[in-house]
């Protein structure tokens, strides 16, 4: 048994250094609090990251159902440079348009800043909000983070009321209609071309006894390989990672264990990523719940506050999406919902929960020390709070 | 059937070529260009594994000549396939295989990237003949694949070949392409051949010939062609002396190729061939993933290159031994850390591994490359496992099930009844045909049920605890650790890996009454069952290079 003390970081998430280490490298008073003792510590790799959608009915959250997918986009991309509907429903069915590359680049540059026509994607705010349907049904997975009432949800897993207003603007998007193991298309496009290559992500769990309730530190870190592949396709349990050195990618979180749940207290986390679409995970005032099932897999929603420009940027930067571009960047610049811009007003960060999978892995550190075991099972607390290994998308849910 | 452009070419040409599919060793000889003697019996002929023919070819060309495409299916008898290659003959899609990796042999040799290093000539002129040049290149090659000198009409023929080519393709390297293409669907090459002549020191007896001996001792410690030393020794005679063999005996066994031939040995007496069609259900064995497959054959046999060549162990410490190799594939199947610090994206290393103390895993029974070789796709089983260790690693035989049993007790593994694998073969025992087979496989197969179908470990089977007890000989254990311990003390296991290593070398097995022989293995266990003892033992005895006759034995005779 050991007991360790952390540190804020300048990111607001912590890194964990022993008190005397800690003291030599700084020789200053610190600022330290101790967790909890550790008698043992479950090493995992994220396996599965995306959006957390809620798509169990579509007609309840999208009644207008008006968004269309590719099709309608051209049409309506049509339109936008000039077109009566007719003729670019006509244009946008004809396989064999004659002369599509230059309409291609007049819809690209259909935006017009100082007088010149200019590149959409990089000028989004010189084009009318396209004024995309959102969701209007009541569920979305989220935690409170103390947001406007008037724009909650109700987490069809909790119950409770939720904020997560990403959720809201891109939820009748066709590409985010998708259930797990299904990502959102454009983040699974990326997840899958990118997993053989980007580093990964570590989640350490430390706790006097894991089997049972109490309190934990959830460490989260980035480490120095890219996933591995199981038989099947997915990611393998029990391989070995090692933590990044660097501490850019290192948070650690109190948090405790009831009733088969882990919650998190609050607070503002970091990961530096290689991926499109996860180029970084920064969420501030994160929230975060996880369980575990019997075969060890982690499952969890981590809510809180992202950037909306950075979301939106991976959008107007890879437009070939089958989205609606301009109509996401426009939505979830509306729907922002916190941290507003003393000059203009407008809020910068928007409420947003992601859904991540964890499988069990060793973690160890660069002097080669395990400091987390790969623990297969079972799953947390009481059997009521189990996640089954079948489906974990807790099939209760769908009618709250 | 297809052949080469170059056999089809020569053929046209007036040369002697294969015309016709090869039924038999024999024949395959008597087919041949006529150079040499068909031997009159089948049995002194062996045909080169993939591993001896891709070995060979690299040791005379270079590991930059890439040697793709499939060979002719191996064929295992006396549980080796070096037993079994004296039975092989080449059938007409193996000779098909053949031809194609001919080609694409001779056209790497001969192309712009090769030809400055592996033709010791220029010719006068690039597009014609140059006798002297392809002789100065066939000379010295056909020494190399033949494994002799060619004989003067071989030579000539090939030279003239060569040189017919040329004219009809206006291109010297063209004619030599076609010609070496020849060679090497030669059975001459294919082959491995046991040509005796009169021992002068023995009037009235026979005696392997110079080449053949330097050929056998080559592939049997190296695994591959005699390299020029050793054809030297041959054609001065050297080999025939007791200093001259006991000098390249231990040439051969300091150098890094002894490492090749004991994985050639043990590759084959671990039937690692047989893991081409291995699989394993994904869904219920997610960890088994290619590289797990691929690595776990790597896993033992640097297991036993480092026991048995670097720390020069006691071969039957293989089977207690908590010291291997591991990738991390190999560590995740396994469910054991491994730190590999390796920059992302670069190939896995290997590390050593010690497993600690308390540990289930311990010798080569617990690899993957036991376990799930002898495992089917979506279950574990104790009678394969059994049998595999009774014929693999102590040369016994296991006699096949009646044609009548019913397997289906066994195979239901989701039976809420028989949960575990105990449990069925239990019932399925009662079956008076079937328990006096079990009685010989099951008590050791079911030691290793602590792991499952791919070789991970596992304490429960259907949320039933497996108990894995067990017994050999009257020696009682309580797990895979006693297992090994108890399969250790067993003395069928030193003296099956020396008549396999003997048989390894020779293509047959010896004669257990054999006084030589018995003269090698006390010598082994006289070393503590030393490996590299053993095989220099063999490799300086008369035994291992006396004429069929002599050491050929019925299959029951060491039983």
């Amino acid at each position: 048994m050991k007991n360790r003390c952390v540190i804020n970081t300048r990111r607001g998430g912590t890194s964990a250094l022993t008190i005397a280490a800690r003291s030599m490298l700084l020789g200053a008073p610190l600022a330290l609090f101790c967790t909890a003792s550790v008698a043992e510590t479950h090493g995992y790799v994220i396996s599965w990251f995306a959006t957390a959608t809620y798509n169990q009915n579509w007609k309840e959250a999208c009644p207008e159902d008006r968004n269309g997918g590719g099709l309608q986009l051209n049409i309506r991309n049509f339109m936008d440079i000039g077109f009566s509907r007719e003729e670019a429903t006509d244009m946008a069915n004809n396989p064999a348009l004659p002369n599509r590359e230059e309409l291609r680049e007049r819809v690209i540059n259909r935006a017009i800043v100082n007088g010149k026509h200019v590149n959409v994607y990089n000028y989004p705010d010189a084009v009318p909000d396209p004024n995309i349907e959102t969701v209007t049904g009541p569920y979305a997975y989220g935690f409170d983070l103390g947001g406007d009432s008037a724009h909650k949800f109700i987490d069809p897993e909790t119950k409770q009321k939720v904020d997560n207003q990403l959720w809201r603007a891109v939820g009748c998007t066709e590409s985010y209609r998708a259930a797990p193991p299904q990502m959102p298309y454009p983040e699974e496009l990326s997840w899958n071309t990118m997993t053989d290559s980007a580093l990964a992500w570590a989640i350490q769990i430390s706790g006097e006894d894991l089997g049972r309730d109490g309190k934990v530190t959830v460490t989260i870190s980035r480490v120095l390989q890219h996933l591995e592949r199981d038989a099947s396709g997915g990611i393998v349990s029990g391989a070995t990672y090692v933590l990044e050195p660097v501490t850019r990618s290192h948070n650690v979180l109190q948090g405790e264990i009831k009733d088969g749940v882990l919650t998190v207290t609050p607070a503002d986390i970091y990961l530096e990523g290689e991926m499109p679409y996860f180029a970084e995970i920064a969420i501030k005032d994160a929230h975060m719940r996880f369980k575990r099932r019997d075969d060890g897999k982690l499952i969890a929603y981590w809510g809180g506050y992202i950037d909306w420009k950075r979301f939106a940027y991976m959008y107007t930067a890879r437009p070939a999406n089958g989205a609606d571009t301009m109509g996401i960047y426009h939505a979830v610049k509306k729907m922002a919902d916190a941290d507003p811009d003393p000059a203009t007003g407008q809020n910068r960060m928007i409420s947003a929960t992601y859904r991540m999978e964890a499988v069990p892995a060793y973690i160890a550190e660069l002097n080669g020390n395990v400091v987390a075991v790969s623990s297969r099972g079972p799953a947390w607390g009481a059997q009521s709070a189990r996640v089954a290994a079948a489906d974990d998308r807790s099939p209760d849910a769908a009618n709250p | 059937m297809k052949f080469s452009q170059s056999a089809l070419a020569l053929a046209a040409l007036g040369v002697v070529v294969l015309s016709s599919p090869v039924p038999s060793a024999t024949d395959a000889v008597a087919a041949e260009s006529g150079a040499a003697t068909a031997p009159a019996d089948p049995a002194v002929l062996l045909r080169l594994s993939p591993s001896q023919y891709r070995h060979s070819i690299h040791d005379i060309f270079g590991a930059s000549i890439k040697i793709t495409g499939r060979f002719e299916p191996e064929t295992r008898s006396e549980g080796m396939l070096s037993v079994g290659a004296r039975l092989a003959s080449i059938t007409d899609s193996g000779l098909q295989r053949y031809d194609e990796l001919a080609r694409g042999i001779a056209a790497q040799v001969v192309d712009e990237r090769h030809r400055d290093l592996l033709i010791p000539c220029k010719p006068q002129s690039a597009t014609g003949a140059d006798a002297a040049c392809a002789r100065q290149f066939f000379a010295r090659v056909g020494r190399m694949l033949y494994r002799r000198p060619l004989a003067a009409h071989e030579l000539d023929g090939i030279v003239a070949a060569a040189g017919d080519a040329t004219s009809v393709l206006k291109n010297f390297y063209g004619g030599l392409q076609l010609a070496l293409t020849e060679m090497l669907i030669s059975p001459e090459f294919l082959f491995r051949r046991f040509q005796m002549e009169p021992d002068p020191e023995r009037p009235g007896q026979e005696r392997l010939n110079a080449y053949g001996k330097a050929a056998e001792l080559s592939f049997f410690l190296w695994n591959t062609t005699p390299d020029e030393a050793l054809l030297r020794a041959a054609e001065s005679g050297e080999i025939h002396t007791r200093a001259g063999l006991e000098k390249q005996v231990d040439r051969l066994m300091s150098s890094p190729a002894m490492e090749d031939g004991l994985r050639g040995f043990f590759a084959d007496m671990l039937e690692f061939a047989d893991f081409e069609t291995v699989s394993k259900d994904p869904a219920f064995f997610p960890s088994y993933t290619l590289s797990a497959k691929l690595d776990s054959q790597e896993q033992t046999l640097r297991t036993i290159v480092d026991h048995v060549m670097v720390r020069e162990g006691d071969y039957r410490d293989l089977f207690t031994t908590r010291h291997t190799f591991l990738t991390r594939s190999l560590a995740a199947l396994y469910g054991v850390p491994l730190v590999d610090k390796t920059e992302n994206g670069q190939p896995q290393r290997w590390l050593p591994y010690t497993y600690p103390e308390g540990d289930p895993h311990a010798g080569i029974l617990t690899h993957a490359s036991f376990l799930a070789l002898h495992s089917p796709s979506g279950r574990s089983s104790p009678t394969d496992r059994g049998k595999a260790l009774r014929e693999l690693l102590m040369c016994q035989r296991v006699p096949p099930p009646p044609s009548n049993v019913d397997f289906s007790v066994v195979q239901d593994v989701n039976s809420e009844v028989h949960r575990t694998a105990r449990d069925r073969l239990t019932a399925h025992a009662t079956e008076a045909t079937c328990a006096g087979c079990h009685r010989i496989t099951d008590p050791i197969g079911l030691a290793l049920e602590n792991f499952d179908a791919a070789g991970g470990y596992r304490t429960h089977e259907n949320g039933a605890p497996i108990n894995p007890a067990g017994e050999i000989n009257r020696v009682k254990f309580d797990d895979p650790i006693g297992l090994g311990q108890a399969i250790r003390n067993v003395p069928a296991i030193t003296n099956c890996v020396a008549r396999k290593a003997f048989a390894f070398g020779s293509g047959r097995m010896p004669v257990a009454a054999n006084p030589e022989w018995k003269q090698i293995s006390q010598a082994f266990a006289d070393s503590n069952y030393n490996v590299l003892a053993l095989l220099r033992e063999i490799a300086l005895s008369d035994l291992f290079y006396a004429p069929p006759a002599a050491t050929t034995v019925a299959s029951t005779s060491a039983r």
